[in-house]
């Protein structure tokens, strides 16, 4: 396995220096955030590291910027020993569609099914399914995870 | 010949009440005779809110939270989230706090595959080595209560360190379990590679190969079966994993005997490093100092669990409550695999192949429960709820 230092070079030249020139960012020495600029680039980018061998699909994290910022951020974290490469996308919060990466990622679908039920984010050729973790009757166009979703029942939750 | 229509096919619910171990899932599985052709998973029987709780929790009570993700590695949940809230504030821990926390963390390993051990014996109907296997965990199990004062939800690690030392006594304890241990060890794999009836239901049922492993992000023990050398203790060192330095325990057969090696040979590995940590735990404090304030960033932390990477990435907004904590358990990654490898399996192989990837459902489902959906049942509020759990036969309040 190559080491990690080389790991994150190789993702860094692959999404600057190739042709969707994408901006890159390290926070930490083992972390490479690629910053993506359309959920175009997702699949071939993805594609690019499978074929590179630079780590497998970890997890695929959803962040809501809050109402107010009307973005939302899907985080797909992938690993390679102690590297970890994340494709940053931004999706409007409203009717945002990613294509998925099920058909090149198989243990992918679970993770978006995760994202499309808990943020509301529409995955553009996943097979059709009924929830994966919500209760059959969960109520249309409420997504638990995102910042403005406050169920009554978490009001007042943590006394001070 | 006959063809085989689309209405011969037969579609065989399997769940949510324990499918395969004690806890609930869905399987719809289908089947054209004995042999299965497609299977689908439902997931969320016991999800319960936790990522969106810990939002509207501080930073210190969150850890009592995730620690509560699982109650069969509960210990490296906690400790997957304090390295990165640790790593997020820049607070410096003790090195002896860090052995602890390995140490722990490897006696959960053998519980953990013990317990394991015996569900997958049970599957197998081979009850005698379940009661055998849970016997010996009990030893374990004491271990664990005398260290840290709790069978299950150990409560090791605080936020910049670890609660409990080693003491001397502890210290002998723990050596005469895992003395005994290691003899019946030595016995389980002996079974599990000999037993000839035994065998029947584990050689060469649900292979995986390597490169099925990877294309499926299998990982932990169930990658490991495959060939796969992934292990997080090896390729990212957290806590005090690159003072102590395990051995990568790698099988090829990718069969479910091979998932049984895999798990009894880490058992040995565990052993050896408990000792060796045990005879050289550096001197010095079991806690750092920890800022009061969390700053502004994100950060991953990775861990190995019992039954493979655990993931969690945290987010802070500066805040006393983190801003997003999204965790990834092992279970999820492997289920993929169940649910392609039993294609073409007899559906009897179904609950063994699915019980070798070791699930743990509680840590799969975690997030949300509202209430008001639930239409004509009763809703519980947060008060009334705390009230139920708190409160004995007796109306005694803690």
């Amino acid at each position: 396995m190559m080491p990690t230092e080389k790991a994150i070079e190789i993702g860094r030249e692959l999404a600057e220096r190739w042709s969707w020139r994408l901006e890159t960012r390290q926070p930490e020495p083992t972390r490479l955030d690629v910053i993506l600029t359309s959920p175009a680039d997702l699949v071939p980018v993805a594609v690019a590291l499978r074929v590179q061998r630079l780590g497998y699909l970890a997890a695929v994290t959803g962040l809501d910027r809050g109402p107010d910022g009307g973005t939302l951020e899907l985080l797909y974290h992938f690993c390679h020993g102690a590297a970890v490469i994340t494709l940053r996308l931004s999706v409007p919060r409203q009717g945002a569609v990613v294509p998925t990466l099920s058909d090149i990622i198989p243990s992918a679908e679970s993770s978006e099914r995760e994202i499309a039920e808990m943020f509301g984010v529409t995955f553009e050729g996943l097979r059709p399914a009924g929830y994966l973790y919500l209760p059959d009757e969960w109520p249309e166009a409420t997504y638990p995870l995102r910042k403005d979703c406050t169920p009554p029942m978490l009001a007042g939750a943590v006394e001070s | 010949m006959q063809e085989t229509t689309r209405s011969e096919l037969f579609t065989v619910p399997i769940g949510p009440q324990h499918p395969a171990l004690k806890e609930p899932s869905h399987f719809r599985i289908t089947v054209d005779g004995e042999i299965v052709t497609d299977a689908f998973v439902r997931l969320g029987y016991a999800h319960r809110g936790i990522e969106k709780a810990a939002e509207s929790r501080n930073w210190v009570r969150n850890l009592y939270l995730f620690e509560r993700v699982c109650g069969i590695c509960s210990h490296i949940h906690a400790t997957a989230y304090c390295l990165g809230v640790e790593r997020l504030a820049g607070a410096e821990v003790p090195p002896r706090a860090q052995a602890i926390r390995v140490l722990v963390a490897e006696l959960e390993r053998i519980h953990s595959h013990l317990l394991w051990l015996g569900v997958a014996a049970h599957e197998a109907g081979f009850d005698t080595l379940f009661m055998y296997s849970w016997r010996d965990r009990e030893a374990i199990m004491d271990v664990l209560e005398g260290l840290t004062g709790n069978r299950v939800n150990y409560s090791a690690n605080v936020l910049g360190g670890v609660k409990n030392d080693v003491d001397d006594a502890q210290r002998g304890a723990i050596l005469r379990a895992i003395d005994g241990l290691e003899g019946r060890s030595y016995h389980y794999l002996d079974v599990v590679t000999t037993d000839a009836l035994f065998l029947q239901r584990t050689r060469g049922i649900g292979v995986m190969t390597r490169n099925q492993a990877e294309v499926m992000g299998a990982v932990g023990p169930t990658a490991r079966a495959s060939g796969v050398t992934r292990d997080v203790r090896v390729d990212a060192p957290y806590a005090a994993y690159d003072r102590y330095p395990v051995v990568r325990v790698v099988e090829s057969a990718g069969d479910l005997e091979a998932r049984f090696v895999v798990r009894m040979r880490e058992l040995f590995e565990c052993y050896r490093l408990i000792r060796y940590l045990l005879d050289n735990l550096p001197p010095g404090d079991l806690r750092g100092r920890m800022p009061r304030r969390i700053p502004e960033g994100e950060t991953v932390s990775r861990v190995e669990a019992p039954r493979g990477e655990l993931f969690y990435f945290l987010k802070s907004n500066g805040s006393d409550t983190p801003e997003r904590i999204k965790v990834r358990t092992p279970t999820i990654c492997n289920l993929t695999s169940v649910v392609k490898l039993v294609i073409g399996h007899q559906l009897a192989d179904v609950p063994m192949i699915l019980a070798g990837i070791d699930p743990c459902f509680s840590c799969n489902d975690r997030t949300v429960q509202l209430d008001e959906i639930t239409g004509g049942s009763r809703i519980w509020t947060w008060d009334e709820l705390r009230r139920n759990s708190r409160e004995d036969g007796h109306g005694h309040r803690d």
